[in-house]
């Protein structure tokens, strides 16, 4: 099965190639025969790479040390789970996942068009082929699975223990799910630009493959900050890091489409703006996979520094350069149906949304090159850390959360005076309210204050949508409070689900604020030693130590500090913290210790305990860290899932006009009255 | 066939693009990837006690220093979240004892931070100074989005008049006479 594998993995570059060949030749030469051929060609590539994939998990599983990846990141005593997520452990095995994901969509992607945009077709499959050759062409020459080693260690070096986590089992597939999803609207993209087919016909076809992109984006780099937050122990989920910052950009650039897409599909307009936003996107989840794998950027996440770096550099150039000509040279038949009216409409609302996000996109990939730029001009090294991203950003985060509440809430085309008064009195109201609660409550933080301002603008905003909602069915439909809910929902996914995601944004930017007021305290405790704190709502824990102990388990020594706690004198528990070497079946050390941190969470705040060190009298050294709001962080992210589920589960066929925004609207007669269109 | 003009605008974005790649690629042949840790990477920092003597600040605001230095063992962390979460680094509680005993002999923040800078190089704090060449780095995402809104505002101006004058054009009728046409023209003049 080994060797079927790494065969499959030559055929399955073959076939992409044949597929990329015949999809251009029957697009360009309209011959329907050759078309066909690519398209049972993407077909058969994911067979192949289907079988690649099997003979390495085969490799892992029986522990096949000949062959260097399953060395390098797998030992015989590393639990099964972790022989399974090995396969995206290391660089070449992840590129044959990225690869094995890109397949699969490959393959959906030309079944779910079988009927569909098939002048597209033809330029989709060979785009997706040659995006399917440079991952397989990387792969059988630069960084191979399969590689064999000259000699048959008796064991392998086992898996770096930070990736010994759950977290780490689920978020690497769902960043890939998310990055890879770019390629099949920028396939659709360059179809369009292509075949000068840019009507809005290709961005239904992308819209829900961009929604999936965006989803598991969404869930990879939430899980990516709880895995960073639970595994890592440096007392945050977020730290700027090049490698977080890559995956960041494509979600930012993503979520400006999902927003851009609307104003197309009901006025016609931003065509250039939009294609050039899905290209970027595509290039941006390659830009983030060449930082993580060239190790141009130091990064905790960074895979080794391998000449792959070159290959995607290399890859990128030519994509940008190919999608820049395309675009620029349609620039004409891209020209708006219709024009934009007024600076207070939803659509103008879109616009100020795009310019935020694409401009954070912007200062993020500005501050993670900046590095690279100053040494090559002054020839020195720089940090760009926090401090950096956070003094550009917060400011912007801030404006973006604002517009969160703004853009739905303002008709399209031009809104009226008494649109504006309707509309945003009560936000304004819940706006101004909140901080002059916080400050009557002792909140002086200016920045915190701020943003809990724009939180209850928003909040409100979107209640108010929901309440008149379900009013407006209770009242057609005298139905209950939650099936009226259940039914706004269901009957418009779309406006509704955003709206979640948008809850969700709003819960996660007040448990970022949270942060203002995070207290840290650096403590040495002897066996039976006591010391107390106060955290930052005023509560004062106690906590007393019982002692360190060292045992074994399966493949790891282990030491550990258990406290006993207490809060305002009531008993809270105990919790422990560990330090964990890591060995091989022979009891050799395998990495630098790990830290488990020990977390007691509560709606209010974590208390986050970090083991950092024992000195020989037994004393132990901790860094006590009160967090506040952190579990509002993982809640505010699962209602940006749910809500993106939402929004991405097919709407019901009915028969009559359906919701959403499927309505087009056609310049206005002057003769006619003015009409308001909210929502929609 | 692309105009002679498209081809240009295609191959200027093409070749800029190529540069600031390459640009990449050549410091990716000399930048160091920190990867393992790099036990030997501390350098001492040292100055005299100033003849005061007395502790320059409380522990919490030396903490929040640590915070703005760099760990040199090559785990991106500042000095104060390094020493207080990886026993197995040997650098970050050697820069910490550094920081200890400069704040002990009477330095500021801003002393301490310029010996560690004058010994590691800028790399050592975790956001570039604010001077020189670093000022493209803090103002060019503020400049860009500036001239994003001006260009955006622009637009939407020149969309919203084109707009007003399609709607205009709808609401004069096709067929008037010039006579009509002259009366309705000299109503509007009166009007305004």
């Amino acid at each position: 099965m080994i060797l079927v594998g790494e065969l499959s993995l030559w055929v399955a570059l073959l076939m992409a190639a044949w597929a990329a060949t015949v999809s251009f030749a029957g697009g360009t030469l309209a011959r329907r025969d050759l078309v066909a051929s690519g398209e049972r060609a993407i077909y058969a590539t994911l067979a192949v790479v289907v079988l690649a994939s099997v003979g390495l998990w085969t490799a892992l599983f029986s522990h096949d040390f000949s062959i260097k990846y399953v060395a390098s990141f797998t030992s015989a005593n590393l639990p099964k789970a972790y022989l399974f997520t090995a396969f995206w452990a290391g660089q070449a095995g992840s590129l044959l996942f990225w690869c094995l994901i890109l397949a699969i969509y490959s393959a959906l992607a030309i079944y779910t068009n079988k009927t569909r945009n098939r002048a597209l077709m033809p330029y989709v499959s060979g785009t997706l082929a040659l995006v399917l050759i440079f991952f397989l062409a990387t792969m059988c020459f630069g960084a191979n699975p399969y590689e064999r080693l000259d000699w048959i260690p008796p064991d392998g070096r086992g898996m770096n223990p930070q990736l010994q986590n759950p977290g780490m089992a689920i978020h690497p597939p769902n960043l890939y799910l998310g990055y890879v999803g770019t390629t099949i609207p920028f396939a659709f993209a360059i179809a369009a630009l292509i075949t000068r087919r840019l009507d809005t016909e290709w961005l239904a076809a992308v819209r829900r493959w961009a929604l999936v992109a965006w989803f598991f984006n969404t869930t990879g780099i939430l899980l990516g900050m709880w895995w960073a937050y639970v595994e890592l122990g440096w007392g945050g989920y977020w730290a700027w890091d090049p490698v977080e910052n890559a995956s960041l950009l494509p979600w930012l650039v993503n979520t400006a489409f999902l927003h851009s897409i609307m104003v197309q599909e009901k006025r016609g307009m931003l065509r250039k703006w939009n294609v050039t936003l899905v290209v970027s996107t595509f290039l941006l989840s390659i830009f983030g996979t060449f930082i993580t794998r060239s190790g141009i950027i130091s990064s905790v996440h960074s895979f080794a520094q391998s000449p792959v770096g070159n290959w995607f550099a290399g890859f990128l150039i030519i994509g940008i350069v190919a999608s820049a000509y395309l675009v620029t040279t349609r620039l004409k038949d891209m020209e708006a149906e219709a024009e934009l009216e007024s600076m207070v409409s939803r659509e103008a609302a879109f616009l100020y949304n795009n310019l935020i996000l694409v401009g954070i996109a912007f200062s993020v990939l500005w501050g993670t090159v900046f590095p690279i730029i100053t040494e090559a001009v002054r020839g020195e090294k720089i940090t760009v850390g926090p401090p950096f991203f956070n003094a550009v950003n917060i400011p912007l985060g801030l404006l973006l959360l604002l517009l969160t509440g703004i853009g739905p809430l303002i008709a399209w085309r031009r809104a009226s005076v008494s649109n504006l008064q309707r509309q945003f009195a009560a936000p304004i109201l819940a706006g101004i309210t909140a901080p002059f609660i916080l400050l009557i409550l002792g909140m002086r933080d200016v920045a915190a204050i701020i943003a809990y301002s724009f939180a209850a603008f928003v909040a409100m905003t979107l209640t108010q949508e929901f309440y008149k909602g379900v009013g407006a069915r209770r009242r057609m439909y005298s139905e209950g409070v939650l099936t009226a809910f259940n039914r706004l929902v269901a009957r418009n996914r779309r406006r509704y689900g955003g709206y979640i995601v948008h809850m969700g944004i709003v819960v996660i930017f007040a448990a970022f604020a949270g942060l203002a007021f995070r207290t840290e305290h650096d403590l040495t405790f002897k066996a039976g030693e006591a010391h107390e704190l106060t955290d930052p709502w005023g509560q004062r824990w106690r906590f007393v130590s019982q002692g360190v102990s060292t045992y074994n388990v399966l493949n790891r020594e282990v030491t550990a500090i258990a406290l006993d706690v207490s809060r305002d004198g009531k008993p809270a528990g105990v919790m422990t913290s560990e330090k964990r070497q890591h060995v091989d079946s022979r009891g050799a050390p395998t990495f630098e210790p790990s830290t488990e941190v020990g977390i007691r969470s509560s709606f209010r705040e974590d208390v986050y305990i970090v083991l950092a060190g024992v000195q020989g009298d037994e004393s132990a050294e901790l860094r006590v860290t009160f967090n506040p709001l952190v579990r509002w962080v993982w809640l505010g992210g699962i209602l940006m899932v749910i809500g993106g589920l939402i929004v991405m589960w097919p709407q019901a066929r009915r028969r009559g006009v359906q919701g959403g925004y499927a309505a087009r609207m056609e310049p206005r007669p002057s003769s006619e009255p003015e009409r308001e269109l909210v929502g929609a | 066939m692309p105009s002679r003009r498209e081809f240009l605008v295609a191959l200027t974005s093409g070749i800029g693009v190529t540069s600031v790649s390459a640009a990449a690629v050549r410091a990716q042949v000399t930048q160091t990837f920190a990867g393992p840790m790099q036990q030997d990477a501390y350098q001492p920092v040292k100055l005299a006690a100033k003849p005061s003597g007395a502790a320059s600040m409380s522990v919490a605001e030396r903490d929040e220093l640590e915070h703005q230095i760099k760990c040199q063992c090559g785990c991106v962390l500042d000095v104060y979240t390094c020493r207080t979460t990886d026993f197995s680094c040997s650098v970050s509680p050697r820069m910490h004892s550094d920081v200890l005993s400069l704040v002990s002999g009477g330095y500021s923040s801003t002393e301490i931070l310029r010996a560690f800078q004058d010994v590691y190089g800028e790399r050592v704090l975790m956001s570039p100074v604010k001077a020189g060449f670093n000022w493209l780095g803090y103002l060019t995402p503020s400049v860009v989005i500036a001239v994003g809104a001006i260009v955006l505002y622009t637009l939407i101006r020149r969309w919203g008049t084109r707009a007003a004058l399609k709607h205009a054009a709808v609401t004069v009728p096709s067929d008037a006479t010039p006579a009509e046409q002259a009366a309705i023209e000299a109503a509007l003049r009166n009007d305004s």
